[in-house]
């Protein structure tokens, strides 16, 4: 951490406290550019709901808070933030007021806090053991003090990594993700997709490296049982997937599914791994960003939310469903799109950790999540463009460049930096090799 | 002497003289006499705070000039004189806080016997504060009681009657059992000094002998105790006698009146009974596992409520609940932690009745949640209240909550065994349950103003605006209660030392 700025004072270690690190400056970029295309997108479909002014404040107050999350330097701060963006973030869920929403905004609010507290509590215990709550690279546990307490700070870092698990749609506490994303209206569940999730992998990042260090973690069973958990995430994510109809919440579940990928890489404890990591969390962001705002758009125009209903209709919104296609590619992760590249670094990392059984293990569900990724985003595409004989005409039609623009800025980036990768990559490297 | 160590015995004085001459005064300067009379305490326990601060050691003033063993003595320290301006000062911001109410609710003749009753409850409250004598702690709860079923009865409906006759019964039984307990003693020991009677049951201890008599009073006092500061299986008088009170009497209820007896019971524990003793009796097991059950239990009642002054009530069983986990955990750090909560929770709970009076005026007066929507846009102080209280009670950083989970989750992790795994494991779950009724709470009275006015809805804002001109005294109350809050999120590690001292000076 460079630049620290302490702001407010509880005790010398209990303070507020923001600085800025390579992986944070990444975060921060990624978010903010997210929100301002996701931004403009909203400007016209805003004009599908109501009560616009409330959406937008709680819209930018999100922002603030994550943009405040990823500069935060040690862990009280990181709390502040990820609490304060909880419930900012709570009213873009329940913005269309139906009893789903309220239902799914409490949901959503149950999940998140439940973690939230968890990390709390794991805080309170590394306040008690160790030297500082500012993140530093190797954690920040005193061996002194917590020599004959190893089991208690296992478990300490399992549950508090867990919790915050709970933001990055982690087994057990996926399961606010598929009943939020559907419910809130199409830019707040690309941010909150692509977006916030991310905040719950960068806590995670903190954590691991940073406060509990990667010499008390690997090769224990939490490290086990961590990567078990994402696994099990990645394949249950895509299985359902596979089986939704509704657009948005097999996009939903496909977030599941892709945000526990980057939390393999994170918990396989090494460079190649954490790279394959960062990239992923780029590349899901953008990919799942413009996944929304398709499904967004398709929702705008024709009203359509089941994807069985949306056959035939790319040949009415060719720009929609392409970028729609692009984008399928590069989460499946067909090279050259963005996707495949870090899903190369993840499955090299894990190979050449050398953990039992898991080592191989992990590309091998990769590869099968993979599969199963073709199969619940293609059909969408080619249904659409290739309806079968007989069915009626859809309707529909494409419009209004403040929509298609953004989702083909999108679309332009996965191809782009899955071709030009090498910058990202480089920086990316770099601000992995700081973790460690 | 210092003149310093003529304050506590002249604020107690003071507040009950001043009661008095309240009886005769007309209704008015009855109220202005009380208000005056309540920050003149304030101040002047501000003053031996300070005094405290500047090096001032711990003393005992003995009425009368009476020695001991035979005369009654208070007996000061840091904890004493922090507590003291607490509870002075919460008093004086929940009358302010609630005055709009105190006008609608008690009929003009009754307005005089309201301030008595106030004054003679702070009164009690800085008594059982500040004394150093069983027996005189007896009286004091005895008139504690009297004036807080007054404080409820106060209001003339037929649920506050219902409500304060319940409360009184409870209340009885508890005094009562406190009472056999002080006899129980008194016949073991010879002594009603606090300080002599440790020295005999330190004796007593050490001998064996009446191990069984005094295991049970010491029981009973806790017991007793715990029964009227609304330890959850013994709290269901509680939701009933403060959501029924006027707005400022339900402040002071649940901010302070249980508090008070929480205060005497850790002087009963630490001062009486011993520091070595203590924690090798059982009843601190009991008191942490009611107290855990009652964090949860009173979380799970709130959960469900809809009336927003009940579901209050039923949060601040849950909050006593982390008094008593704190004072069950037998340790220092323990203790500590729940003076941390008397504080935080006194000054939040008071902030949120009042807030609440706020809410109902907004909407015609009614309690009930589906009344409620979109108060807190109406009633912009309580809406802010709510929401800081909300945030301290969620334990987010800079609220006064969060350094009452810090350093109860610090003092239990430093306890071994079943307590340490038992009581994190409440505060996680009732820190969740907590945090989700709240947020329900601003849900609703921040939802729902923007739907366009209908008639009902336009007709309230006409009501509330007439209110508007009498609530300056209500604003300034919710901003320093907000203030207060962070003040002592801020400054723990002040408080922290204070509290530390002021333990470290108790027994």
């Amino acid at each position: 951490m460079t630049n620290v700025y302490t702001l407010l004072k509880i005790t010398d270690k209990l303070t507020l406290q923001f600085g800025s690190d390579p992986t944070g400056r990444f975060f921060l970029c990624l978010v903010t550019i997210m929100w301002i295309l996701v931004g403009i997108y909203a400007q016209k479909y805003k004009e599908h709901q109501k009560h616009n002014a409330r959406f937008f404040t709680f819209y930018i107050l999100t922002w603030v808070m994550l943009a405040s999350l990823t500069m935060a330097a040690n862990y009280l701060t990181m709390y502040l933030c990820f609490e304060f963006m909880t419930l900012l973030s709570m009213p873009l869920v329940l913005h269309n007021g139906t009893p789903e929403s309220i239902a799914a905004a409490k949901k959503y609010l149950f999940y998140s806090i439940f973690g939230a507290t968890l990390g709390l509590m794991g805080m309170f215990f590394v306040n008690t053991y160790g030297t500082t709550l500012a993140f530093t690279a190797g954690g920040v546990l005193d061996p002194a003090k917590i020599a004959g307490h190893e089991t208690l700070i296992l478990w300490v870092a399992f549950l508090s990594i867990a919790g915050f698990g709970a933001k990055a749609g982690l087994f057990p506490l996926h399961a606010w993700l598929p009943t939020a994303h559907p419910v809130a209206p199409a830019p707040a569940s690309a941010v909150l997709s692509g977006c916030i999730t991310k905040a719950g992998v960068l806590c995670i990042i903190r954590l691991v490296y940073q406060i509990y260090g990667v010499q008390l973690l690997r090769g224990t069973w939490v490290q086990m049982a961590l990567i078990i958990l994402a696994l099990i995430t990645v394949f249950m994510g895509s299985m359902m997937a596979f089986g939704e109809d509704l657009m948005k919440k097999r996009f939903a579940f496909s977030t599941v599914s892709q945000v526990s990928y980057v939390l393999l890489g994170v918990f396989t404890m090494n460079e190649t791994a954490l790279l394959g990591a960062l990239l992923h969390a780029a590349y899901h962001s953008i990919i799942k960003d413009g996944l929304f705002l398709c499904a967004g758009t398709i929702i705008f125009w024709t009203h359509k939310e089941h994807v069985s209903e949306m056959k035939g209709l790319g040949r009415k919104m060719p720009v929609t469903f392409g970028s729609l296609a692009i984008f399928s590619l590069g989460l499946v992760g067909i090279p050259p799109f963005a996707g495949f590249l870090s899903k190369w670094y993840l499955a090299s990392g894990s190979l050449s950790e050398g953990l039992p059984v898991l080592s191989w293990l992990a590309p091998a569900i990769l590869l099968l999540s993979a599969l199963l990724t073709a199969g619940y985003l293609f059909p969408i595409c080619i249904h659409g463009f290739f309806p079968a004989e007989g069915e009626p005409e859809a309707e529909g039609k494409e419009g209004s460049a403040l929509m298609l623009v953004p989702i083909l800025i999108l679309a332009a980036a996965t191809v782009l930096i899955g071709i030009f990768a090498s910058p990202l990559k480089d920086a990316l490297q770099a601000a992995a090799a700081t973790m460690f | 002497m210092n003149f310093v160590q003529n304050i506590p015995a002249l604020s107690i004085l003071l507040l009950m003289f001043c009661g008095i001459v309240c009886l005769v005064l007309p209704a008015r300067w009855a109220r202005h006499l009380a208000d005056c009379a309540i920050a003149l305490v304030c101040a002047a326990s501000v003053v031996l705070w300070v005094a405290f601060l500047r090096g001032q050691e711990v003393f005992t003033y003995s009425m009368g000039e009476i020695g001991a063993p035979f005369g009654n003595e208070l007996r000061a320290g840091m904890l004493e004189a922090a507590a003291a301006t607490l509870f002075s000062a919460v008093t004086l911001l929940s009358i302010l806080g609630g005055r709009a109410h105190l006008r609608a609710d008690i009929g003009k003749k009754k307005v005089n016997l309201y301030y008595i009753s106030v004054l003679f409850l702070l009164c009690s409250m800085l008594a059982l504060v500040y004394t150093n004598d069983l027996f005189t702690a007896y009286v004091f709860v005895e008139i504690n009681t009297i004036t807080a079923c007054g404080i409820v009865m106060s209001k003339e409906d037929g649920y506050t009657l219902a409500a304060s006759m319940r409360y009184f019964i409870m209340s009885l039984i508890g005094s009562g059992l406190f009472l056999i307990a002080v006899s129980i003693l008194y016949a073991l020991t010879g002594h009603l000094l606090m300080s002599n009677i440790q020295e005999e049951v330190a004796a007593l201890y050490a001998s064996g002998q009446y191990r069984a008599p005094l295991q049970v009073s010491i029981a009973l006092m806790g017991v007793g105790l715990s029964l009227k500061s609304a330890l959850w299986p013994f709290s269901s008088w509680l939701p009933d006698a403060h959501s029924s009170a006027s707005a400022s009497s339900s402040a002071m209820l649940s901010g302070l009146v249980l508090k008070s007896f929480i205060f005497l019971l850790v002087k009963v524990f630490y001062r009486v009974v011993g520091v070595t003793i203590i924690p090798t009796h059982a009843i601190l097991d009991l008191l942490l596992v009611f107290g855990i059950l009652g964090m949860i239990m009173g979380s799970v009642n709130a959960l469900f409520e809809r009336d927003i002054k009940r579901m209050l009530a039923y949060s601040s069983i849950g909050q006593i609940g982390y008094i008593f986990c704190g004072i069950g955990l037998g340790t220092i750090a323990g203790v500590a932690a729940a003076m941390v909560q008397i504080a935080v929770h006194a000054c939040t709970k008071a902030m949120l009745f009042c807030a609440a009076g706020g809410l109902m005026d907004a909407s015609g007066g009614s309690k009930k949640f589906k009344d409620l929507e979109g108060a807190g846009r109406r009633d912009t102080y309580a809406g802010v209240a709510f929401i800081v209280g909300t945030l301290s009670m969620i334990g987010i950083p800079f609220f006064g909550g969060f350094i009452t989970k810090l350093s109860l989750v610090t003092a239990a992790v430093e306890v071994g065994g079943w307590r340490n795994t038992l009581s994190i494991l409440a505060i996680i779950v009732s820190t969740i349950l907590t945090a989700i009724y709240y947020i329900n709470v601003l849900a609703i009275i921040f939802r729902g103003a923007e739907t366009g006015p209908t008639t009902a809805r336009e007709k309230l804002r006409e009501q509330w605006k007439k209110q508007m001109r009498l609530d300056t005294e209500y604003e300034l109350a919710i901003v320093l209660f907000i203030l207060l809050n962070l003040a002592i999120g801020l400054q723990s590690d002040r408080l922290m030392d204070v509290i530390r001292t002021g333990l470290a000076m108790f027994g």
